[in-house]
């Protein structure tokens, strides 16, 4: 028998227990594993959005408790076009509209045919709408795939109908699942005459963007740059809702674990003092204690987390077929997912058996021949 | 078999003037006694006259109220690396009440005691198989010690106390409940270990372990304060 062996038979001798340990660090683990794909998948999905037209940073409207809310007037995208060292900036619109059951949220994209190229899209099929259309759209060609539309044919979007023009691709996996119009045309659909929602600055080869970015900042002061996911967070209160939201949850489920690993322990602490005696009796080191109690919790708490994350994996699958996240939510696994799953049992165990594992060293080799 | 003391004119146990009292019971009144290495000796007594106590603070599960104990020279003191190793091969304790871990088997049993030894997994089993085939508990092996009779159990601990090869070997009444197909069988083991110049020390009323001693006494004896 190896000392690992003895830990199994330990744990195999009190099967009923060992699950309940394991159940409560699976719920730990689950809710950690579903908050943090729910919350990096949020995250990298609206920090896609950086990525548009290989643009170089983004601009939004300062304080605005999500950057897809934002106004910022046309002109000064303009204005900021004509800063020495930008290359070219352009203002985008975005709105959303229900289409069918199926996309319940359809981010609708106002541009300027001419702005098109910079932005990043690529007309895989037919063209552009012209600039000053009222009853033209472009799809991009995923959303064109999922409602089996292609260029000639008409689309109903609101009460209006329209005629698609073209599909397009974007160089970001969520663009090719909107829908583009006129930018003057959304602008006035929506009351925003003159506005857009972001704009995204490409700066001229050799230039500094941080030097762009600062005259920028200094000369707008209701704008705000968006460079990093790090830019994003400040700019944007949702997300560090949602990060927020997501230590708070998971540091919750850990202490419930910990919790559970740590009355359960103790319990078994309690009815095994004499056996901890006959240990100390015949010559084990108090170390070697420690590691028989952490050791079995460790054991079952790795059990614990492996069952967790598949639980986890479940609940996010319900999640993505919730109605209110259809199209929002597009999973995103990591392994960084499954180790910190594994960190998180392992430290549950730790924290939750380090008590009775001291009390167990501590108990005198004498208890042993105690009477009861 | 055993380890062999460094030198015999050591004794492999001295204890001088220790007593120990449990509450208003006093346990063990200033008592001395001292074991040549190699020496089997028979401690007799009526029941509560502390000879369970003296096993017990010999092997270092506790300490006297006052009075030294020297185990192979060396006192027991409070450096808890010494009394682990001490607890772990020199001195192997058969409980008198067994005190065998329930959920674990009788082999696994043996084999606890062998952790933090030179030994390795197959060693230990092969060790823990070696004595349990010696006290004719083989069949045993795989049970666990509430499915065991008193006997098997009993032999099961001693199995247990000298499956390190201890120098010095503590005895609380390890034939007590042996017939005696089996008690010879320990008796063997116990010659054995003595040819390795192994000391014991065993407390017993049973006249077929004390015809072996090489020494009876009564603990009564062994109280200064009486005489
Ligand atoms: N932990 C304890 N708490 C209180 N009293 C104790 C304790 N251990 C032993 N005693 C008492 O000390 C005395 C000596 O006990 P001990 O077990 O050493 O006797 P013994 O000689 O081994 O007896 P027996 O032959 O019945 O086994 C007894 O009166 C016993 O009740
Ligand atoms: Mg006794």
């Amino acid at each position: 028998m190896t000392f690992v062996g003895l830990i199994m038979r330990n744990i195999g001798s009190r099967p009923l227990r060992a699950a309940l340990t394991a159940s409560a660090v699976a719920i730990g683990v689950m809710a950690v594993v579903a908050l943090g794909v729910l919350t990096t998948s949020l995250k990298e999905s609206a920090t896609q959005i950086l990525d548009v037209g290989n643009a170089d940073f983004t601009i939004a409207q300062k304080n605005s408790s999500d950057i897809i809310n934002g106004t910022i007037s046309q002109d000064d995208i303009d204005a900021i076009g004509r800063i020495p060292g930008v290359r070219k900036a352009v203002g985008a619109l975005i709105s959303t509209d229900p289409y069918d059951e199926n996309n319940p949220l359809v981010i609708e994209v106002g541009l300027n045919p001419a702005d098109q190229a910079p932005f990043g899209l690529n007309i895989l099929e037919g063209k552009a709408y012209t600039a000053d259309s009222d009853d033209q759209v472009m799809l991009g060609y995923a959303l064109a795939k999922q409602i089996d539309k292609t260029v000639g044919d008409s689309i109903t979007i609101g009460g209006h109908d329209y005629t698609v023009t073209g599909l397009y691709r974007t160089n970001v996996s969520f663009g090719n699942s909107t829908m583009m119009f006129p930018l003057a045309y959304l602008q006035g659909l929506n009351r925003l005459s003159g506005q857009v929602t972001l704009g995204f600055v490409q700066v001229e080869d050799g230039a500094s963007i941080a030097r762009v970015r600062a005259e920028i900042d200094s000369q707008y002061a209701q704008l705000t740059t968006i460079e990093t996911a790090e830019d994003f967070g400040r700019a944007d209160r949702n997300l560090t809702l949602i990060s927020a939201a997501n230590t708070g949850g998971s540091l919750l489920a850990g202490l419930i674990a910990i919790t559970g690993v740590l009355n359960t322990s103790l319990l078994s602490f309690f009815e095994r003092i004499r056996e901890f005696g006959i240990y100390r009796s015949i010559g084990w080191s108090r170390f070697r204690v420690i590691a028989l109690v952490i050791g079995e919790a460790v054991v079952v708490s790795v059990v614990g987390a492996a069952v967790g994350v598949l639980l986890g994996w479940g609940a996010i699958n319900v999640l993505e077929n919730l109605r209110q996240l259809k199209g929002v939510f597009k999973p995103l696994y990591d392994a960084g997912i499954f180790w910190r799953s594994l960190g998180f049992g392992l430290t549950v165990a730790f924290l939750g058996a380090l008590y009775p594992a001291l009390r167990a060293a501590l108990v005198a080799p004498i208890t042993a021949v105690r009477r009861e | 078999m055993s380890r062999r003391p460094l030198d015999s004119s050591v004794p492999a146990i001295a204890v001088h003037d220790v007593s120990k009292r449990y509450g208003r019971t006093i346990a063990l009144d200033h008592v001395d006694l001292e074991v040549a290495a190699g020496e089997f000796v028979v401690l007799t007594g009526p029941s509560g006259a502390g000879k369970s106590t003296l096993l017990n603070l010999l092997a270092a599960l506790e300490k006297p109220d006052t009075g030294t104990i020297f185990v192979r020279g060396h006192r027991l003191g409070r450096r808890s690396r010494h009394l682990n190793r001490l607890r772990r091969v020199e001195v192997g304790l058969v409980f008198q009440l067994h005190n065998l871990i329930p959920r674990l088997t009788a082999r696994e049993n043996v084999e606890a005691a062998m952790f933090e030894t030179h030994r390795g997994r197959r060693q230990r089993t092969a060790r823990a198989d070696e004595l349990l085939e010696r006290l004719d508990l083989a069949e045993r092996a795989t049970d666990r010690p509430p499915t065991m009779s008193g006997g098997e159990r009993q032999r099961a601990a001693i199995a247990r106390a000298v499956a390190n090869q201890p120098a010095v070997l503590l005895a609380d009444e390890p034939s007590g409940s042996l017939d005696d197909h089996s008690a010879q069988l320990v008796f063997d083991l116990f010659d054995e270990m003595r040819d390795g110049g192994a000391t014991i020390l065993a407390v017993s009323h049973d006249s077929r372990l004390e015809q072996r001693g090489s020494r009876v006494i009564s603990i009564a004896d062994l109280s200064t304060s009486a005489a």
